[in-house]
């Protein structure tokens, strides 16, 4: 089977086509077409709903195309479409959204709405054969949270930020430091010199329990930092990004581990932990969680970079497992830029989760 | 051939099937509506395609309104107008959503300006206007009710569209002839699948008309003194 995915949610274009393989192990990416928009957005220091839109309406047709094309198929050889329908910025979704249902009711094909943190949470089993249940982190500019990934469908919210998401927390420090937008690679890339221990920044809910996240107050004191530094070196900003990213790291890893005493102790064995979203893409966080996954005998599966960062794959295989289960959607679907994983959770802490 | 025409840049959906050399639509159906666009209207597509009979292989060409309008409503029609036009390998063009206001009354006899306007608030009017003999005097702009009027000559004129009451109020204060003919708030679609059939794909793209940059500043990024530019 094979399911063509459209990704509109933010600040990237993307298009792919997925076959599964035969037995339900994993999928094939036969086309993954990626069209990144963070050049128009960087001189606001943020993705500009209204720009996005434009953006995502001028590419997607001819991305369609090429990830047809570079699948070796066309419309009438994909067996299903798929398009995040949400959570994410509206003007955005609207465009992949509407794309998918017109090629679907002119080609005669199901569609199917997949939300974007479950495309994620699912990416696990694309790359890897990995069983459910397991723990996400979801972790980007939009979201932080651990998810129990109980079944297609089946989500348990662990834990989520209470206030910023990581990949906010990576984009206003990376501007405190006068680095370009997004601040994530930047801050990294700086890391890599830096002191990690030069500046001691709190570690919010650190050994609290449950799995929440909080990482306002640790933006507000790297701020605080810098004010006292007054005009930070070079090795002042390098020591400032190691120590910053150290703490994130801390508190990632100190929060994966109190989801994973949760989850067991609401009776389940997670079969691995799986990262998902493009904080995932970060080195110290991956090298960390790694670690903790050994110590702990968890498998790791942390899907290549590519897949962790805004794609078309993981929501066209999110839309192969739905398939796959007669989960089909109508055309009249609404987009939701608004939509918990968890249907119980409800949208708590004012919807950054 | 047939032609499918879409439009969601104004408050309504539409759709409709012309084929060439019929006076008028096999299929149409209209919902005017403010909001929810999007999910009314692929099911008015899907009735419409299923009412002309022939299904999706029998459509030769769409036709989808560019704007101006709504920015999201132009994004949704053209979504759905490229998507359909890809998947039974038929060429888009796009129309103008004022060309098709106009359309009904370019070629009626008057000795005078055709305008047709939509309201884009804030005393804003999205205007285009035609000569008696069809000629296009002004193209597509965002402009003050004022400066449009102004734009337009000496009258007599023949105003169309949701800011046709605005130019005709501007046009009494000038002491000009003005009438309005028509405040439809969106095109009758059978004049998007005319103006569609006769378009040339090369030369009318579907591409979206704004007429409006979005509202965005850059933001002020104050880099500190020594940090590096770029690690």
């Amino acid at each position: 089977m094979r399911v063509l995915g459209i990704e509109t949610t933010c600040d990237e274009t993307a298009v792919a086509v997925v076959a599964s393989r035969i037995g339900g192990d994993g999928g094939d990416i036969l086309s993954n077409e990626v069209m990144s928009q963070i050049a128009q957005h960087a001189a606001y220091g943020g993705v500009v709903p209204e720009i996005a839109a434009r953006a995502h309406i001028d590419v997607l047709e001819r991305l369609i195309v090429r990830a047809l094309d570079a699948a070796g198929t066309d419309i009438a050889g994909v067996d299903a479409i798929a398009a995040s329908a949400g959570p994410g910025l509206i003007g955005g979704i609207l465009v992949g959204l509407t794309a998918a249902k017109a090629l679907a009711l002119a080609a005669d094909k199901p569609f199917i709405a997949v939300n974007h943190l479950e495309a994620h949470a699912l990416t696990g089993r694309l790359t890897e054969r990995l069983d459910f249940p397991y723990l996400a982190l979801l972790v980007s500019g939009g979201h932080t949270q651990l998810v129990a990934v109980l079944g297609v469908g089946d989500y348990k919210r662990l834990g989520s930020t209470v206030d910023d998401a990581a990949g906010e927390a990576f984009d206003k420090v990376a501007k405190m430091l006068g680095l370009p937008y997004p601040g994530g690679p930047h801050i990294e890339r700086l890391a890599e010199e830096g002191d990690p221990a030069r500046f001691d920044f709190p570690r919010p809910m650190f050994g609290r329990e449950g799995a929440d996240f909080s990482l306002s107050g640790l933006k507000t004191a790297v701020r605080q930092e810098i004010a006292r530094i007054g005009t930070p070196t070079e090795r002042d900003v390098a020591d400032l990004a190691a120590s910053f990213q150290a703490a994130i790291v801390d508190v990632l890893v100190d929060r994966v581990r109190s989801g994973l005493r949760i989850f067991t102790q609401s009776g389940g064995q997670p079969n691995g932990l799986v990262i998902g979203g493009g904080v995932g893409a970060n080195g110290a966080i991956r090298r960390a969680l790694t670690r903790l996954c050994a110590e702990t005998g968890l498998r790791f599966v942390s899907p290549p970079p590519g897949l962790c960062s805004d794609n078309g794959a993981v929501v066209a295989w999110a839309g192969l497992e739905r398939f796959a289960r007669g989960m089909t959607d109508d055309l009249t679907f609404a987009a939701r830029p608004r939509w918990p994983l968890d249907a119980n959770a409800g949208s708590l802490h004012h919807g950054k989760a | 051939m047939r032609i499918l025409a879409i439009d969601t840049a104004l408050p309504a959906v539409s759709a409709c099937v012309l084929d060439l050399g019929a006076a008028d639509p096999i299929a149409i159906e209209t919902a005017p509506m403010e909001r929810g666009h999007a999910e009314e209207l692929l099911p008015l597509v899907e009735r419409v395609v299923a009412a002309a009979g022939g299904g999706f292989a029998s459509i030769g060409r769409v036709a989808v309104t560019v704007g101006p309008g709504s920015f999201t409503g132009i994004r949704i029609g053209l979504a759905a107008g490229q998507a359909i036009a890809l998947a039974v390998k038929a060429p888009i063009v796009g129309v103008s959503t004022l060309a098709a206001l106009a359309a009904p009354y370019v070629l009626v006899p008057f000795d005078g300006v055709v305008a047709a306007a939509i309201d884009a608030r804030h005393g804003q009017v999205y205007v285009t206007a035609y000569g008696p003999d069809g000629r296009t005097l002004l193209s597509p702009r965002r402009v003050g009710a004022h400066e449009a009027l102004r734009a337009l000559g000496s009258g007599p004129l023949r105003l169309i569209g949701s800011g046709a009451p605005l130019l005709a109020e501007e046009a009494r204060l000038a002491g000009l002839e003005a009438e309005v003919a028509s405040r439809a708030p969106a095109p009758d679609i059978a004049y998007v699948a005319r103006l569609g059939l006769v378009a040339d794909p090369a030369t009318a793209p579907a591409r979206p008309l704004y007429l409006k940059a979005p509202d965005a500043k850059p933001s002020e990024q104050r880099p500190l003194q020594d940090a590096p530019a770029e690690a």
